[in-house]
């Protein structure tokens, strides 16, 4: 007894109210202190992660919307590019269709001119032989001294006719020609020469 | 000689005792007691009022940094179903600490009048006991009685070794509360006797010059100062942190 009374080491009835005033300190923090505290702090936290969340939502806006403008400034660069490009082509198809007219249009106006002096040459000759058979029958008629008969001989003015007419070889032919045509023509030369000074 | 003076003038562990219910009880202890349960209380409903979920200030700064040091230290070691421990780990190290504060109050004499309540072995046996029952509680739950009573058998060593394993298991368990109690009592008491020692420094005499008050004046304070900031809150720390463990090791093996 003396031993519990003076010894510091052994407890005594002061233990059961220590447990007794450790439980209230317990209870007291665990039903009024901690709730509160523990819930403003879940709180606060919920509320840091709302705004990151909300921070991190409008950062995600900003960026589609950023991917959107660069999409569409893109697709208009794009687009700008097509039409120069069309209006490219079409300039050049312009030009090669004006070319291909004025090609046309020159082979067109050579051919014709081409055609026109074929046919002036023909009118030509053929006006030319004419006189020249008229010329050859005056001829004729003075050498001969007579009339010559122009439907009898008719074949010999053909025949005249005929050499003025057979091509390019027209101003030679008459020297080579002429003798080779026969006998009558062989006269013409030789009686056509002092007719002519008579003339 | 002065010194034999000065141990006859000093006392260990003497309270005022009176009786409650046939109990002999401390009453300084209890008063004391009261008081940092007043003293714990208060600064809950100062917390609790001041709450806020925006900016907190430093008391609720502090009170959410070291609740939440516990939460986290048991949500890795225990899991969610050792959430019930935090609030007695908090109220431990909050009144524990409270409590060792008080030796501020110190003169050194030979009744406090407003000792350290955790200088009394009755507040650390008791805080002890309170928490070690819990445990054994929690290692019946998680581990089933079978369980709970073959894990006293059956480890560390092989099962034919019972009989030695049960004789590590129950001194260890033994062990347990009181190391848990005697740590905290043993540094607080030897706290209190230091500031008895300090005081019988004032009756120290030089040559006639009263040498023992410069003295008094020094230690006191530099002791007071040492004892406020480290032992403290490395005693409250402890106990909490070793009845986590405790209640770790009791659930982790289910």
């Amino acid at each position: 007894m003396i031993l519990a009374t003076s010894n510091f080491l052994v407890p005594n009835g002061t233990i059961v109210v220590e447990v007794i005033a450790f439980l209230i300190v317990v209870a007291f923090v665990a039903k009024v202190v901690l709730p509160p505290l523990n819930q403003m702090a879940e709180k606060r936290q919920a509320e840091i992660a709302e705004s990151l969340g909300a921070a991190e939502a409008a950062r995600a806006e900003a960026d589609r919307a950023r991917g959107e403008r660069e999409r569409t400034v893109e697709e208009a660069r794009a687009e700008a590019r097509q039409i120069v490009a069309q209006a490219n082509r079409t300039a050049e198809q312009v030009v090669a269709d004006a070319r291909a007219r004025a090609e046309e249009e020159r082979s067109r106006l050579v051919a014709s001119a081409g055609e026109e002096l074929a046919l002036a040459r023909r009118r030509a000759v053929e006006e030319v032989s004419a006189e020249v058979a008229a010329l050859v029958l005056a001829v004729a008629r003075q050498v001969v001294g007579r009339e010559v008969d122009a439907a009898a001989h008719r074949d010999l003015i053909d025949e005249a006719v005929e050499v003025l007419r057979s091509g390019d070889a027209m101003s030679r032919r008459p020297a080579a020609g002429v003798p080779a045509a026969g006998v009558p023509a062989a006269g013409v030369p030789a009686a056509g020469a002092p007719s002519a000074s008579q003339e | 000689m002065t010194s034999v003076l000065l141990a006859a003038s000093i006392t260990v562990g003497s309270h005022p005792q009176g009786k409650l219910f046939g109990l002999t009880v401390n009453l300084d202890t209890l008063w004391a007691t009261g008081a940092a349960m007043l003293v714990v209380m208060v600064l809950g409903l100062v917390l609790r009022a001041r709450a806020t979920s925006g900016v907190p200030g430093k008391l609720q700064l502090v009170w959410e940094a070291g609740v939440g040091a516990v939460q986290k230290q048991v949500e890795t070691s225990i899991g969610p179903r050792g959430a019930a421990i935090v609030p007695l780990a908090v109220a431990l190290f909050l009144f524990i600490l409270v409590a060792n504060w008080f030796e501020v109050f110190g003169l050194g004499a030979k009744y406090e009048f407003l000792p350290a309540p955790t200088g009394d072995i009755n507040l650390p046996l008791g805080m002890a006991l309170f928490v070690i029952v819990l445990v054994h509680g929690a290692s019946i739950k998680s581990r089933g009685p079978i369980g709970y009573v073959s894990h006293y058998l059956f480890q560390p060593f092989p099962k034919f070794l019972f009989p030695l394993n049960l004789f590590i298991n129950v001194v260890e368990e033994v062990a347990r509360p009181l190391t848990l109690a005697l740590r905290l009592f043993g540094n607080l008491l030897s706290g209190g006797l230091m500031l008895a020692l300090i005081a019988a420094l004032a009756v120290w005499h030089i040559a006639g010059l009263p040498v023992g008050y410069l003295a008094v004046v020094l230690f006191d304070p530099a002791w007071k100062l040492f004892d406020v900031l480290l032992i403290g809150p490395i005693q409250a720390f402890i106990f909490s942190l070793l009845t986590l463990i405790y209640f770790d090791v009791a659930m982790q093996h289910a």
